[in-house]
């Protein structure tokens, strides 16, 4: 018997050893940490006073903090709705060319994300700008009489975040529509029902664990993001993510900093808990 | 169960073990990189593959691994550095000054030779015992550096320094400013540099306290005139680029940054401030506790104290500059730079450590930018 | 019947032009990039003539060019030890019940949900605590501990039932455990591997946030060098070696195309 335990042992641990021991060491001990951080007090000189105090997390009752977080969360939100009604359609398209292609489709997604996101992100301050090409284009074409400011508005932002995500939703949503089964889709057409009813009541239930896994992998990132905030929103767009980057940061207010990311932490628990009630988190995939 | 936890503790063993190699790797592989870039170009990298040959002997002192802020410093005055001295300089660059003093209060600062800061932290950086004090003894050129600009002498050495002052685009902007106040009026679009302990004492200027107040009934009359301010903001930051492109016709800015834009566009004038005193904000390197490389810290900072070195450092880097002398060496160009043509140069103020008084403003400032 | 085609003519040229009118929404930004390489300015704020002297100045331009050889050593080898740990990982966690495991996978769901810089920052302070040295080492722990939950999640969706037959096949006819996992399992769940590699390297090589915090005084990779840019402006040299960078990995998948056309006919 005991012979037989030592025996199984050890492939679980050559194969799921390495990973855990990963896991444990850089990010069970780090959050611990940080946890433990958001405790202490902060010093005169914005260093980490190893003192108990609740300081931070009164802090956090501060009104402020929850008109951020709300405004984040619909940022977020508006985000991954986006990116969904995008990238659905996109994802599908590409699922029902020949494979070869759209195995070519999928890589010419991820080819804008091998040049830098900040590059990529200063390109549309460059084409929106007041002398930039598109202003200088209405305005000579007379659709307009005085440049439009389009720079520095949440709407920039939001491309800005829409570019950056999108392929975050692609993937996910391609590799369940890739998966689904035609002969479902031919037989729900055979008994009559219509394209949209077939769309409803047989493709969309279907690919859902990749309607989930897109969800999670663009509200989640999005709600934590700050440097398209900081890019394209000219410091005056601040969401959760730049107000957790400032007390690391500018304003050097590390237990403050720590207790506002355990509480997103917290927040995002509780979305995907709830969530979780809706779908089963083991679906979660990605390509 | 004593063997899975003797297991466990291994395989973390060898995890570590492999970031260690990482580590001691690093050389190895940059110097490859470096050997590579210098075997595809010309001379400048053939010298540096030379240097690199020479800081893989040992040495202490054939290396300098320097913090500092990107387009700050002339490559080839480091070049020169690298060649005189035979040694190889790693610039490494920070992106908000916070990471500086991060590297120099979180620990491990002592991987870097000289980081910069600015005057307003230098305070408490020798109260916490974070910076180490110069032997000036060792650098006799900083003597030609002004004392007026040099706050905690012996424990730094001013580089440049920056006036924070308002220039406008005489083409577009609809009125006359001479004092912060001017800059609520309506029809502006600015843009100001951005953080509290910059935008703080503009407001309290205006409002006729002192710029380093720490009377928290001043700060929220200050954080009031800031929220009018902010209307007419259309960006924090990016003030050269606003301004040329048209985006803003004020900017509350650095002056060497408003020397590019005006070289860009002839109609950027510093606006002529009637009694308001601006912001002077000086850039200095400081030595971490600990650092490795102190002899060849010494002579780079005597090197570029020298007043030819500095010159031409001006040449490509206008700003304003506490070497005396090098400013006097400078080529006429810099000397006649209209972005420092203005009369109220003595009429400034420099930021002060307000200690506890920090959390105040930052609770202000982020309610300034969440916006109500 | 024609009706019919007809119809799904016209379906096929709408969901042409749509596919074609997503990719332009991404790939506009990277046009701006290239046609911003060829800009006459000291730094890109605007249009102010064509120039060439930005490619030239990269021969001359060291850092820049090395930064991206140090980007290019830290995606690569942080891809490698990803979905190294990610694959047999995955393949532990789906395959083996153990005590720890639940927990171990709702770790897995720590590094997506935390911004980057609070993971950032709590590496830093455990580093600095222990003593080590910041540098490529480090900078590799931060880049690989986002990566390899999404290698896992990634290849954890190719791992199906199906496998663990052929598997259980493969060692009846006497393959031990290693031959089993490379002959059978590995070319199994091939294309998720290819896919957990191509997330890594892509996430490792745009990374700004961990390399900043967890960078040694050496040397900087490129993305933290273009955010240190952002107290002045970025120079177009910059977007010159982004635009050689891309053009290489647009004539390499040509190339491959052409090579795998070729075989294909041979083949045939």
């Amino acid at each position: 018997m005991n012979n037989k335990k030592k025996k199984n042992m050890l492939p679980v641990l050559a194969m799921a050893g390495p990973v855990s021991v990963w896991m444990i060491l850089f990010v069970t001990i780090p959050m611990l940490y940080i946890i433990y951080i958001s405790f202490m007090s902060r010093g005169v000189f914005g260093d980490v006073v190893y003192k108990f105090s609740t300081e931070s997390y009164k802090t956090i009752l501060n009104p402020t903090y929850f008109k951020v977080i709300l405004k984040s969360l619909k940022a977020a939100g508006i985000t991954t709705i986006l990116c969904l009604l995008l990238g659905y359609p996109l994802a599908y398209i590409i699922a029902h060319k020949p494979k070869d292609t759209a195995a070519k489709l999928i890589t010419l997604i991820m080819i804008p994300f091998w040049t830098n996101s900040l590059m990529r992100l200063n390109s549309w301050l460059l084409l929106f700008q007041t002398s930039g090409p598109i202003n200088n284009f209405l305005v000579g074409t007379g659709f307009v009489k005085e440049p439009i400011t389009f720079i520095y508005t949440d709407g920039l932002v939001l491309i800005g975040l829409i570019t950056n995500m999108l392929p975050f939703a692609v993937l996910p949503l391609y590799s369940t529509i890739e998966k689904l089964d035609k002969s479902l889709i031919e037989a729900s057409a055979d008994l009559g029902a219509s394209a949209a009813t077939t769309f409803m009541r047989v493709t969309l239930p279907i690919t859902f664990p990749g309607i989930f896994s897109a969800i999670i992998l663009v509200f989640i990132p999005s709600l934590g993001i700050y440097t398209v905030t900081d890019m394209l929103g000219g410091g005056k767009i601040l969401y959760i993510g730049n107000i957790i980057k400032n007390q690391f940061g500018s304003i050097r207010n590390w237990p403050l900093g720590a207790a506002l990311s355990v509480m997103l932490i917290v927040i995002t628990m509780l979305l995907i808990f709830i969530y979780t009630r809706f779908a089963k988190i083991e679906d979660m995939e990605v390509v | 169960m004593k063997k899975r936890l003797l297991a466990t503790v291994l395989a973390g063993a060898m995890v570590l073990s492999m970031a260690a190699c990482g580590s001691s790797n690093a050389n190895k592989t940059e110097s490859a990189a470096a050997s590579e870039t210098a075997n595809a170009s010309t001379e400048a990298g053939a010298e540096s593959g030379e240097t690199q040959a020479a800081a893989q002997d040992g040495d202490a002192s054939s290396e300098l691994n320097i913090y500092m802020w990107q387009q700050y410093i002339s490559d080839d005055l480091i070049k020169n550095f690298e060649t005189e001295n035979n040694c190889k300089v790693n610039l490494s660059y920070m992106s908000d000054n916070a990471d500086a003093i991060n590297k120099l209060t979180a620990g491990g600062g002592d991987e870097y030779d000289l980081i910069m800061t600015c005057d307003a932290y230098m305070k408490s950086l020798i109260a916490g015992g974070y910076v180490e004090e110069l032997n000036l003894d060792n650098i006799p050129n900083s003597s030609n550096i002004n004392d007026t600009y040099w706050v905690s002498k012996g424990y730094c050495v001013p580089y440049l320094m920056n006036y924070i002052y308002v220039v406008y685009d005489s083409e577009t902007c609809p009125v006359e400013i001479h004092s912060y106040n001017d800059l609520l009026q309506s029809g502006l679009k600015i843009s100001t540099i951005d953080g509290a302990r910059n935008l703080f004492p503009i407001a309290l200027v205006a409002l006729g306290y002192d710029p380093n107040s720490t009377n928290e009934s001043e700060i929220a009359e200050a954080y009031e005139w800031l929220q009018k301010f902010n209307e007419n903001v259309v960006a924090y930051g990016n003030a050269e680029q606003n301004l040329t492109n048209g985006t803003a016709n004020v900017a509350v800015t650095y002056d060497g940054n408003a020397s590019w834009a005006m070289k860009e566009k002839n109609t950027i004038k510093v606006a002529d401030f009637t009694s308001d005193p601006i912001q002077l904000g000086i850039d200095l390197f400081v030595m971490p506790k600990g650092a490795k490389h102190v002899d060849l810290a010494e002579k780079f900072l005597n090197y570029i104290c020298t007043p030819e070195v500095m010159a031409k450092n001006l040449e490509e880097f206008p700003y304003s500059c506490p070497n005396d002398a090098a400013v006097a060496a400078a080529s006429d160009d810099y000397k006649n730079d209209p972005a420092r043509d203005f009369s109220y140069k003595e009429n400034v103020f420099f930021q002060e450590d307000v200690g506890d008084t920090l959390t105040i403003y930052n609770d202000y400032y982020q309610k300034l930018k969440v916006g109500e | 019947m024609s009706k019919i085609a007809k119809k799904r003519k016209r379906l096929n040229i709408i969901s042409n032009v749509y596919a074609f009118l997503v990719y332009a929404l991404l790939y506009i930004p990277v046009a701006v990039m290239m046609v911003f390489s060829f800009n006459d300015q000291k730094y890109n704020y605007y249009w102010n003539g064509f120039t060439t002297q930005w490619y030239a100045k990269l021969f001359t331009n060291s850092t820049l060019v090395d930064s991206l050889i140090y980007s290019l050593i830290i995606a690569v080898l942080s891809t490698l030890i990803s979905v190294f740990i990610g694959t047999i990982g995955a393949l532990g966690l789906k395959r083996y019940e153990f005590k720890m495991k639940k927990f171990i996978d709702n770790m897995l769901y720590i590094p997506i949900i935390v911004p980057e810089i609070v993971l950032a920052v709590a590496l830093l302070i455990i580093f600095l605590k222990v003593g080590v040295s910041m540098g490529i080492g480090t900078i590799l722990i931060g880049h690989c501990t986002f990566c390899i939950p999404y290698a896992i999640v990634t290849i954890k969706g190719r791992i199906s039932g199906d496998n663990e037959t052929l598997e259980e096949a493969s060692m009846d006819l006497g393959a031990n455990r290693v031959q089993t996992l490379l002959r059978v399992t590995l070319p199994n769940i091939f294309p998720g591997v290819m896919s957990a590699a191509f997330l890594s390297f892509t996430m490792s090589f745009d990374d700004v946030v961990m390399s900043n915090m967890l960078a040694g005084a050496k040397q900087s990779t490129l993305p933290v060098l273009i955010l240190s840019m952002n107290k002045t402006g970025v120079t177009p040299d910059v977007n010159a070696l982004a635009t050689i960078m891309i053009l290489i990995i647009v004539a390499a998948m040509i190339l491959n195309n052409i090579i795998q056309g070729a075989l294909h006919k041979r083949v045939k």
